[in-house]
């Protein structure tokens, strides 16, 4: 494996070669040692590379979607207009740019359809990034707020607030974020609970989705569908196996896959050339590092030294 | 003017921050003090705005919800941790929370984590679904309980048992692989999304 070391351990594993080999014998030191210990700023800077030539040139690889992206796209499109989605902003900045995308293509596939979109967020870091999101592509459709969308901000603690809005929205959110009351919002006629909601959408970046799965979906019946990052996305796998998630996109990827299901493109689908291209070079590198590793442990073998350099010289 | 104020210092705070990759240095630290207070600021005022104002205040001052004291009391009561003197106040909350909270979870996660997942590991009929489907199943099936046997340490793993373990440690060190694949999808998306701001977004807004 390609290690993380500095300069500093790089003299150090070469010390020790030193120490082994002994004086007058010459070695090609500059085989194994090079990879096995690789200066980590060389490989920030081609990675660095490998991400932003692709965004400055752009290769337009393909994207295949995956069977959780259609089922996804499946549910969003069975939704009729006039229907109406609680759509979660359960994510912080930190996230951005990997749930981002998700959220813009969702909501782009709801107005399109005139899907009503009820908003909110579990995260106090989500608020920014929901009122942003929301005024973006609502301005692109041309919906008007109140009618078409409605955001009822962060609401602290996340447990009560799932349970809860399958009693009462409105009990939930006496106003919404910009402090009208929700009973006044024409967009909240006959609509109070789940039993009112046709589908719940949670991007999120933490095990939430599973507490709307738990609480929402078990308690409530509600189906759902989630946008998760890439880490987040093996622990969904198991839900949607077992049918409690109709469908999900797991990471920039998922993203990608979903833009391209809808036909409009975004930053998931811009960034997938720089994703594929930073693999094959973290690829590379691991392939570096194996064969810097059998090398070494080839002429240790020969020589009767330590299995492993990180054993000691 | 000031969105586009706004992009040119996020642009000049993620290559601060950038910075470290080379070493560590003074404005790599300004930019991660910077972050620590910005964050600090903004959910200070967004809990308070949220939970003390609209959640308590509003409804208590304003609307008369009497109801609602209790719940109050309990959470000042937690507050009462900053005291030496009084700070056993504050676990009588503590209980209330932890009491709530189990009474919430334990049932639904046993429902939904464990009895579900259990039901779905086993193999539909093929009525029901493809050969490819059951087969599926089946292999999910042989996953599960290996590593089920691999957990098990009442008896030694040797012979059929120490076979069985070994599938079981397999099936985890493709899980691990999988979860580790995704972890680094993950970061590089994160790096795109830097890069997409500093190569697309700022040139936009400095109208390049």
């Amino acid at each position: 494996m390609v290690t993380q070391s500095g300069q500093g351990e790089q003299m150090g594993a070469g010390e020790q070669q030193d120490a082994r080999q002994g004086p007058g014998q010459k070695t090609p030191r500059w085989t194994h040692e090079m990879l096995m210990n690789m200066d980590r700023r060389f490989i920030f800077v081609v990675i660095a590379i490998a991400v932003a030539a692709p965004l400055i040139f752009p290769l337009n690889l393909p994207v295949r979607s995956s069977r959780e992206a259609e089922a996804y796209f499946n549910e969003m499109e069975k939704l009729q207009p006039g229907d109406e989605i609680i759509f979660s902003f359960d994510y912080e900045p930190d996230t951005m740019a990997e749930l981002d995308p998700m959220s813009v293509a969702t909501l782009r596939h709801a107005f399109r359809k005139d899907v009503r979109v009820l908003a909110q967020t579990t995260y106090a870091g989500g608020v920014g990034i929901a009122e942003r999101i929301l005024r973006q592509v609502a301005q692109e459709y041309d919906k008007v707020y109140g009618e078409d969308y409605v955001f009822f901000g962060y609401n602290p603690d996340y447990s009560a607030t799932i349970l809860r809005m399958g009693e009462s929205i409105r009990s939930n959110y006496p106003t919404d974020h910009y402090h009208a009351p929700t009973d006044g919002i024409p967009l909240m006629k006959g609509v109070d609970c789940y039993d009112d909601i046709e589908l719940l959408v949670t991007v999120t970046a933490s095990a939430l989705a599973e507490y709307w799965i738990i609480w929402a979906g078990g308690k409530y019946k509600q189906r759902i569908i989630a946008g998760n990052t890439a880490i987040q996305a093996v622990l969904i796998y198991p839900y949607y196996q077992a049918g409690q998630l109709a469908g999900f996109l797991g990471g920039l990827k998922g993203a990608a896959e979903y833009e391209k299901l809808i036909g409009v493109s975004g930053a998931g689908l811009l960034g997938m050339d720089a994703q594929s291209v930073a693999h094959l070079a973290i690829v590379c590198f691991i392939i570096l590092g194996n064969i810097g590793f059998l090398i070494q442990k080839s002429r240790t073998k020969q020589t009767g030294g330590p299995r492993d350099s990180r054993q000691g010289g | 003017m000031w969105e586009q104020a706004g992009i040119v210092v996020g642009a000049l705070v993620t290559l601060a921050i950038f910075s470290l990759l080379y070493k560590d240095n003074p404005l790599y630290r300004f930019a991660e003090s910077l972050l620590v207070g910005v964050s600090a600021g903004y959910y200070l005022v967004q809990y308070c705005f949220s939970a003390i104002y609209r959640k308590f205040y509003i409804p208590v001052i304003g609307e008369g919800d009497l109801w609602l004291l209790p719940g109050g009391i309990l959470g000042l009561l937690i507050l009462l941790r900053l005291s030496r003197r009084v700070q056993w106040m504050s676990r009588y909350a503590i209980a209330f929370y932890v009491a709530a909270w189990s009474g919430y979870l334990i049932p639904s996660v046993l429902q939904e984590r464990i009895l579900i997942q259990i039901r779905s590991t086993f193999p539909p009929s093929l009525a029901e679904a493809s050969i490819w489907a059951v087969l599926g199943s089946l292999f999910l099936l042989v996953g599960v309980v290996s590593i089920l046997v691999y957990f098990f340490f009442s008896a030694e793993h040797r012979g059929a048992l120490g076979r069985i373990s070994q599938v079981g440690i397999t099936f985890l060190m493709v899980g691990f692989g999988a979860s580790f694949g995704y972890t680094v999808m993950g970061r590089v998306s994160l790096l795109i999304g830097r890069f997409q701001y500093l190569f697309q977004d700022l040139p936009q807004a400095l109208s390049f």
